[in-house]
């Protein structure tokens, strides 16, 4: 007679005390997996965010709804398009600290008979970005050229099709990797593209208050500091030197958004502690319960022949066999939830949001899954304790 | 209750959650000027596939002699479903769409639990 067979028995013949115990378990894990993989999502969207500004300070109009708007573009990639004298790019440069300027030039396209696709178009200058072109350079081989554009990985169009943006053609030559930032739905061009694309803009009606060709304006000039100058002193120096003109501190914006992850972080853990707790203690008082409702049962076993610690063994295999059955269960459905509808979490949370790799999902879900069965186990560790004390005789006669 | 017809119940009610779901609240996008993309035509698609998985699902309860059939046309309505949106009737371009964000999403894994529930109806009356 072994403690495994007769387990998997006694699961199989009682399909709905078992469902429920699973149920249980599947909560459990359902809220460890989800709430996991939306937390590392966060933090990877956070590092890649840190990683893909790669200036230390941005230069935008000073408007108050310039910085608003280039913030929301990085975080949730709504649309903007404000811009300011390209003067500005030389100004910043005589400024003590400054090593590199970059400017970006952005349009925002429309949904309409003009366009396949409402998008934000950026133009960088390839021979001054220091940002962009390395993740350019992942997925591009060669200069970007006249016309040509490269797209983020949420913008539907594949490699050698053709885009209209302001009824102007533009072929896609390259796909950016995720970043999980609003610039995954960005497309990206070169200066003289988009001097092309905002004629066009102005052709159709679109007035972005500049002249048609006008090559003297920028939206953005992303400044790397110089090793050795304070990032704070020089972000005072050019808000000092340039008028109408707001300095940005990355880090600024970093910190808001890591605040933001912090607070949902916590929350998150929260939840998952009291969702635990509680089914922890349903798991425990319904082990005991069922302990006491199968006595005479275990009571005949030990009568003919079944060990104490055979009975606590079988207690224990049962509850871990339900943990398991509630892990896959759990971790299936959230799996469901969070990787279906990655897109939807993202825009609801309004933060970067990049899905952590394949390897570290795995990880995670099997970490789920031994979580289960061990708290499955200890949830019945006592009834188990109990039921090795059985008393065959007592338990026959007293039905209890 | 009859196990052959329980699958039919639960399609029934999955249908319905496909067809109005599809009008509602898994609806496609709504564009800012009023205007209908591709993926309007995918839910007007996937309500006519919802209310045809409906009437199969009722006739499943009606009728005995014809069952496996019928369950038979619900898992391949099912797997047309999931077909439908993105891959035979295309979508908005951008991911983050929410055509593309809840309603296809949701509309796969409604079908695909439409079309194990038909399998498994399939299952039940196939065995003695």
């Amino acid at each position: 007679m072994k403690a495994f067979s007769l387990s998997l028995k006694n699961l199989i013949r009682k399909p709905g005390r078992t469902a429920m115990l699973s149920l249980l378990t599947a909560f459990l894990a359902l809220s460890v997996f989800g709430g996991s993989v939306i937390v590392l999502s966060l933090r990877a969207g956070l590092q890649s965010l840190e990683a893909r500004l790669g200036a230390d300070i941005i230069l935008v109009p000073s408007e108050a709804q310039s910085r608003i708007s280039f913030q929301n573009m990085l975080l949730q990639g709504t649309s903007g398009a404000f811009y300011m004298d390209a003067s500005v790019m030389d100004k910043a440069m005589d400024v003590p600290g400054v090593e590199k300027a970059a400017p970006q030039t952005f349009l925002a396209s429309l949904k309409a008979d003009c366009c396949s696709v409402k998008i934000q178009v950026i133009g960088i200058d390839p021979s001054r970005d220091f940002t962009v072109q390395p993740w350019i350079a992942r997925s591009l081989t060669g200069a970007l050229g006249d016309m040509d554009v490269v797209v983020g990985c949420k913008v539907e169009a594949g490699i050698g099709e053709i885009i209209r943006i302001y009824e102007q053609r533009c072929k896609v030559v390259a796909r950016l990797e995720p970043t999980g930032t609003g610039l995954d739905t960005a497309v990206y061009c070169n200066m003289d593209t988009m001097n092309t694309l905002l004629a066009a803009a102005e052709a159709k009606g679109v007035s972005h208050k500049i002249s048609s060709g006008d090559d003297s304006v920028v939206s953005a000039v992303y400044i790397k500091v110089r090793d050795g100058y304070d990032i704070d002193t020089v972000n005072t120096a050019l808000t000092g030197k340039l008028r109408k003109v707001t300095a940005v501190r990355t880090r600024s914006m970093i910190t808001g958004v890591s605040d933001s992850l912090a607070g949902i972080s916590r929350t998150v853990t929260i939840m998952i502690v009291v969702i635990w707790a509680l089914a922890f203690m349903i798991l425990f008082l319904a082990y005991i319960l069922i302990v006491r409702e199968r006595s005479r049962e275990f009571a005949v076993l030990r009568l003919i022949g079944a060990s104490r610690n055979m009975l606590g063994r079988m207690a224990l295999i049962e509850s871990a066999i339900c943990g398991l059955i509630g892990g896959f269960t759990g971790i299936g459905l959230a799996s469901i939830g969070v990787f279906a509808f990655s897109a939807l979490i993202e825009s609801s949370l309004g933060l970067p949001y990049l899905i952590p790799d394949i390897s570290t999902i795995l990880l995670l879900a099997a970490g789920t899954m031994m979580l289960s069965i061990v708290v499955s186990a200890l949830a019945s560790a006592f009834a188990a304790w109990r039921l090795s004390r059985v008393n065959p005789g007592t338990a026959l006669r007293e039905g209890c | 209750m009859n196990r052959k017809i329980v699958p039919g119940c639960i399609m029934f009610i999955l249908s319905l959650i496909i067809a109005i779901g599809s009008t509602t609240f898994l609806r496609p996008c709504v564009h800012d000027d009023g205007s209908v993309g591709a993926c309007w035509w995918a839910g007007k698609a996937l309500l006519g596939l919802g209310c045809l998985l409906a009437v199969l699902s009722v006739l499943t309860i009606l009728s005995e002699r014809a069952r496996f059939g019928i369950y038979l046309s619900g898992t391949a309505v099912s797997l047309l479903g999931i077909l439908t949106p993105g891959t035979i009737i295309s979508l908005c371009s951008m991911s983050s769409m929410r055509c593309r964000a809840v309603m296809q999403p949701a509309m796969i894994i409604l079908f695909a639990a439409a079309g194990l529930v038909s399998l498994t109806g399939m299952f039940f009356c196939a065995k003695p």
